[in-house]
Formats: C-alpha cells, structure tokens, sequence
C-alpha cells in the first residue's frame, strides 16, 4: 500500500539545516495498524506529513498503492488529501469559526455530497468517537481531549484508505484514550482500515500490529507482533 | 466549481456568523465612512457648481443666448434676430442687451464696471434683476438718467471689503460714469442690487436707450439677445431650431456657457473635484485591502488547515471574496445611510459661501452607482487578493509559520 524508499527531509539549508529524516524505508501493507515510535525530535510528525502530502520530501521516494502521489499535480493533490487519507494533526487544528458538525461536515460537501448526507455523516462519526449531543458545539467550548475527537471524526467521517494519526491520544486521559484506540482497532478490523499512528504510549502496542521506531531520523527498528491471543479482543 | 461555491460560503457564513461582532461593526463602520468620502465633497461641489451655473441662467445667459460671429462687437440687426427667435416654438421669452465696459465715478472714488443696457420691462420675462434690487427700484422703460448699481460697487454689500467700491453709495446719490469711447454721463442712482454673485453685483444696469444713444448706435445692435425657453431641458432642441430659423450669429445653451466656465473659470474646482475623487478612491482601496488582509492574515492557520484537509484553494479565495463582498454592501448600506442622513440636513442648513451664497449638496444618483460599483469591484479585488496569496503558500508554513 505504502513504499517508502530512502525518504529524507532537511528544513533549512546550510550550517542550520536540520536533518529531520536521513533515509528511510519500510512498507506498509492494506490492512495493517502501525504504531511510529521514537523520542521527540526523531521525525515522526515529519514523515507523516509528507505522507500524507503535507508537506515535500528533499529526497528518495514513495509510493501510496503504486502511484506517486508527490508528483501530481497541486488540484490532485489536494482531492488526495480530501478523498484518500485522513490526517488526524497533533494539535487537533480544528477551524475555530465552525462547530464541531461543521468542521466534519465541511468535507463532505466539498466532496460534492448533499447537505442531508453530508451532516448524516458528521453526526455519526462524532457518534463514533463519543460526541453525541456535542455537535453544535464550537471548539472553544470543547475540552482538549473533546477537540481531538472532534479531529478524529473528521478525519474517519470520509472513511479514508488510509488513517494518519500524530500522537491522537496526548491530551486524553486512560479512558478517553481508550475510546479511541477501539474506534481505530474497529476501523481497522471491520473495514480493513490501513491506520498509521505516532504514539509515545508503550502501552498503545497492544492494539497495534506492527511497531516501527524512529531514531534521529533514521529507522532504529521495525517489529511486527505476533498477536498473542486473548491479549486483544477480537 | 459548484462545491467550491458551497464550501466557499458555508466559510464566509460561518466566519461571520461567529466572528468578532465588534471586528465586524468596526469593518462595516470604516467602510461606510469610505464610502461617505467618495460621495460626500462631489455632491457638494455639484451643489456649488449647480448654484454657479443657476447664476448663468438667471442673470448674463439666460437659457439660451445668441453672441455675435467673429470679431464682430455687435449682432447685427438684433430686432431681426429677435424677431426670429421669438416666432420659434418653445420660446417663452427673448430681450437684447448691450454690455459695455465703463468706469464709476464718485466723490474722487472710481470703480471700472461692465454696464449692461437693457430694456427694463422685458427683463421682467427674462431674468432676476427685476427682483434683486435691495434698496431703490428697478428701471422703469422711462429711466433714461438712472442707474442700478451692484452692491459691491455700492459699498453695501458683502465683498465691498474686497472689490473697490464707490463707498456707500445710497438710490438717490449722483454719479459719473465715463464710457469706453470717452463720453461722459452723470446718472441718479435708482437701486441697489444685491445678486450675491460677482458676476451681477460688481455690474450696473442702464436702459438699453442710453448706449445706444452714448455709442451712436441706430436701433439695430446688441452685444446678446437673451432667450428663455418654455421648458426646462429643451434648450439643444431649441438652439437647432433657431439656427434652423436663419439665425447666423452665435448660438449657445446656458450648459454650453457654463461647461466651458467650468472649464474656465471654475477649473480649479474641477481639479479639485477629480483630485478628491481619486484620492478618495485610493484611500478607499488601501484601507479595503488593509482590513481584508489582516483578517486574512489573522486566519492564515486557518487556511493552511482548510487547504490540509483536502479544501480547494479556490473555495478558500470564493470564501474570503463572499465575505468582502458581505462587508463592503453592509458598509455601503451604513454609508448610504449616512451620506442621505448628512444631504437631508444640508438640503435644511445650507452651507454658506461668501456669507450670503447658500450651497445645498446635491444627490447625483450616476456618481452613486459610480461609487457603489467602484467600491464592490475594488472589495472583491481586495479580498481576493491577499486570500489567493496565502492560499498559494505551503501548508506547512501557513499553519506552522515555518
Ligand atoms: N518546519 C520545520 N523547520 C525546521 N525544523 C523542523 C521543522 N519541523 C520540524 N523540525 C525539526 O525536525 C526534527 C523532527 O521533527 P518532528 O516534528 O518530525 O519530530 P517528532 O518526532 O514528531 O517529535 P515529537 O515527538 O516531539 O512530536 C526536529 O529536530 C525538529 O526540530
Ligand atoms: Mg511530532
């Protein structure tokens, strides 16, 4: 699904010029749930932006079902952006102006999708993450863990092929975090979803499949779990 | 393009429906003061030139007025001319007149005039001098050694501070006046008249008899015959028809007069017109797309997110366009608001001019539209261009800043 090769990214140039990935590459297959690792600073939140084409890389390339998706052109890219990944942002980045309904509900109708179906969907994806009764809601009067499942929904309501998520679960609590890791793992499960995560959580793995940990931006190691059963349910 | 409209205004709405009320009554407030600057000082000078060309019409001009060829001093056979004129339909009135440049004398004080000749009871029919005489009377058909005098000549009126005048001249008091080809006369003063205007107070009015018998004229010259017409606005219809009629002198309607004295004489207030249109307009400019950029620059995040999740540049810019447009109308609606609430109180306390001109701004519904159009087309240019700018910068650097 995904092909990485000998991906880099350097912000700034010269004496100052950071080295923020130095190379890598893995793949990743339809259907798998990722967790990225690594301390702060090791390119996590880098690579998943160019992934999800945020942002460009300075060198090697990939792949998203065999098409290279950084060379489209810039009205391709952004209907990529809208129709095929979903990216659920560190710092949740909802629109301030628009109620929790309307940020979701915001890119059905850019998809061309009736105002009844687009609210439908907003309404049961902010169902899906916990929100009910919430919608009308702006930002502002959300709690930080409220705003991120408010990204959350955003980012499923569309039901992409593939789920990038930086750290979603840093401003929940145990329980929270706990919802939505089981959104995911049900995505994941029921659909076949392809979910990439960035987590500090050691304790995040057990739902995952696969763990790839970064280190100072190069790729420090890549382990798929073997699922040992009862552990997770099914 | 249908969804980009869609999202595009869903934006806008949203933006304004939970934005700064206070930023949003702010907005609309400069707007319309904009807007105000763009109409206000026009009208008034409309008010001021509409007022100028009325002199024109109502005292040297009349509504239409014939003027000898070429060099020509005088129309010749004036009485042929108006006898023309006068069986044209439409016509209501027409007279001649001698102007004639002389010099007043009295008690050692001299003030050079222009003396107009007329025939005192068919001025009646044509202009306003019957009815401006402030002391004294008007000539009468029998005045032969009378005089009306101006008031700034007189020294009673305003502007006696800055013409010369002949001092206090009161009706009843003698002067001398010394034509242009020498010939002296000594008249009794009759009236004063007061006009408010130069042109007609630093004049005086004698029987048309008395040039001709002081220039030795026989019956049949006039330096203009002064035409009226029955309805206002049919003076171009009627100046063809006289020429149609055989008349071969110069034949021009009271706009033809005062464009070329806008021209002329009122050019500076012309310039000054033009100047402060433009400058209003470049103002205008400058500050829609001062407010429209800070806004846009407030939301800069906001559109690296936008774009982030997948919206098209263009409803982004279609969405900060819809909202300048909605600012712009609302500020044009306020300043509208204004500008006929400031006309209304104008129309009822004029602004005076020279103490005694009374200036009411008119509403020129062209220039209205003019600037209604100018201000919408520059809102949309203004809010679509900082929109567009930061619309094309990279996600990361919109939302990050870096
Ligand atoms: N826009 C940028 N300009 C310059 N340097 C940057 C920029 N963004 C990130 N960096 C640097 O690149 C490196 C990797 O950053 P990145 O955000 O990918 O780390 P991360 O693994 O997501 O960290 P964290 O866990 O703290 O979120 C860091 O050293 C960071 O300072
Ligand atoms: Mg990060």
């Amino acid at each position: 699904m995904i092909k990485v090769k000998d991906l880099k990214r350097c912000y700034g140039t010269g004496d100052t010029a950071v080295r923020a990935l130095k190379g890598v590459s893995f793949e990743i297959n339809k259907g798998e749930f990722v967790a990225i690792m690594g301390a702060s600073g090791s390119g996590k939140t880098t690579l998943l932006r160019i992934l999800a084409l945020l942002d460009d890389a300075t060198g090697g390339e990939y792949t998203i079902r065999g098409l290279k998706v950084s060379s489209l052109p810039e009205a391709e890219r952004s209907y990529y952006r809208l129709t095929q990944v979903g990216y659920i942002f560190q710092d949740y980045a909802l629109i301030n102006e628009m109620s929790a309904a309307e940020n979701v509900y915001l890119l059905s109708l850019m998809e061309g999708k009736s105002k009844k179906e687009s609210y439908r969907t907003a309404l049961e994806a902010l169902e899906k993450v916990g929100l009910k009764g919430k919608h009308d809601r702006v930002p502002d009067e959300l709690s930080g863990g409220e705003k991120q499942r408010v990204a959350i929904a955003r980012a499923i309501a569309k039901k992409p092929d593939i789920l990038f998520a930086d750290e979603p679960c840093a401003n929940l609590d145990t329980a929270n975090s706990k919802q939505v890791l089981d959104v995911f793992k049900d995505l994941n499960e029921k659909y076949g979803q392809t979910i990439v995560m960035v987590t500090h959580e050691p304790w995040h793995i057990e739902y995952v499949d696969r763990v790839i940990t970064f280190k100072d931006g190069s790729l420090l190691s890549d382990e798929k779990k073997v699922k040992e059963p009862g552990s997770v349910k099914d | 393009m249908i969804n980009d409209i869609r999202v595009g205004a869903l934006i806008a709405y949203c933006s304004v429906k939970r934005g700064n009320k206070k930023t949003l009554i702010f907005i609309v407030f400069v707007l319309s003061l904009i807007f105000m600057n763009l109409v206000f000082l026009p009208s008034m000078i409309g008010g001021l030139l509409g007022l100028f060309t009325g002199f024109m019409q109502d005292y040297p001009y009349g509504d239409i007025v014939i003027e000898p060829t070429g060099d020509n001093t005088y129309i010749n056979n004036a009485d042929n001319v108006l006898k023309k004129v006068r069986a044209v339909e439409g016509v209501r009135a027409a007279t001649k007149r001698l102007d004639v440049g002389a010099s007043i004398n009295h008690k050692q004080k001299v003030v050079g005039v222009t003396i107009t000749g007329m025939l005192p009871t068919e001025e009646y029919e044509i202009s306003r001098y019957p009815y401006i005489i402030s002391e004294g009377d008007f000539l009468s058909d029998l005045s032969r050694d009378e005089i009306i005098i101006g008031a700034m000549i007189a020294g009673a009126g305003f502007g006696s501070e800055i013409y010369d005048n002949l001092g206090e001249v009161r009706p009843g008091a003698f002067v001398d006046v010394t034509y242009s080809n020498g010939v002296k006369r000594t008249y009794k003063v009759k009236g004063i008249m007061e006009g408010t205007f130069e042109v007609v107070d630093l004049n005086a009015l004698v029987h048309y008899k008395e040039i001709e018998d002081v220039y030795g004229l026989e019956g049949k010259e006039a330096t203009s015959v002064v035409v009226r017409v029955k309805e206002q606005g049919t003076e171009a219809q009627i100046q063809d028809k006289i020429r149609e009629a055989g008349v071969n002198e110069q034949i021009f309607t009271w706009a033809d007069k005062s464009e070329s004295l806008i021209r002329q004489a009122m050019q500076s207030m012309g310039a000054i017109d033009t100047m402060s249109k433009i400058v209003s307009l470049i103002v205008g400019a400058a500050l829609v797309l001062i407010i429209i950029y800070i806004n846009v620059l407030n939301r800069k995040k906001e559109i690296g997110i936008l774009k982030a999740v997948g919206i098209t540049p263009r409803s982004i810019v279609l969405s900060y366009a819809f909202l300048s447009t909605f600012y712009v109308s609302l500020g044009i609606s306020a300043g509208l608001v204004l500008y006929l609430s400031l006309m209304l109180y104008f129309q009822a306390n004029p602004v005076t001019f020279y103490e005694t001109m009374e200036v009411r701004p008119v509403i020129d519904p062209v220039l209205l539209v003019q600037s209604v159009v100018t201000m919408l087309t520059l809102s949309v240019v203004a809010g679509i261009l900082p929109a567009w700018s930061v619309s094309r910068e990279s996600i990361l650097k919109a939302i990050w800043g870096r």
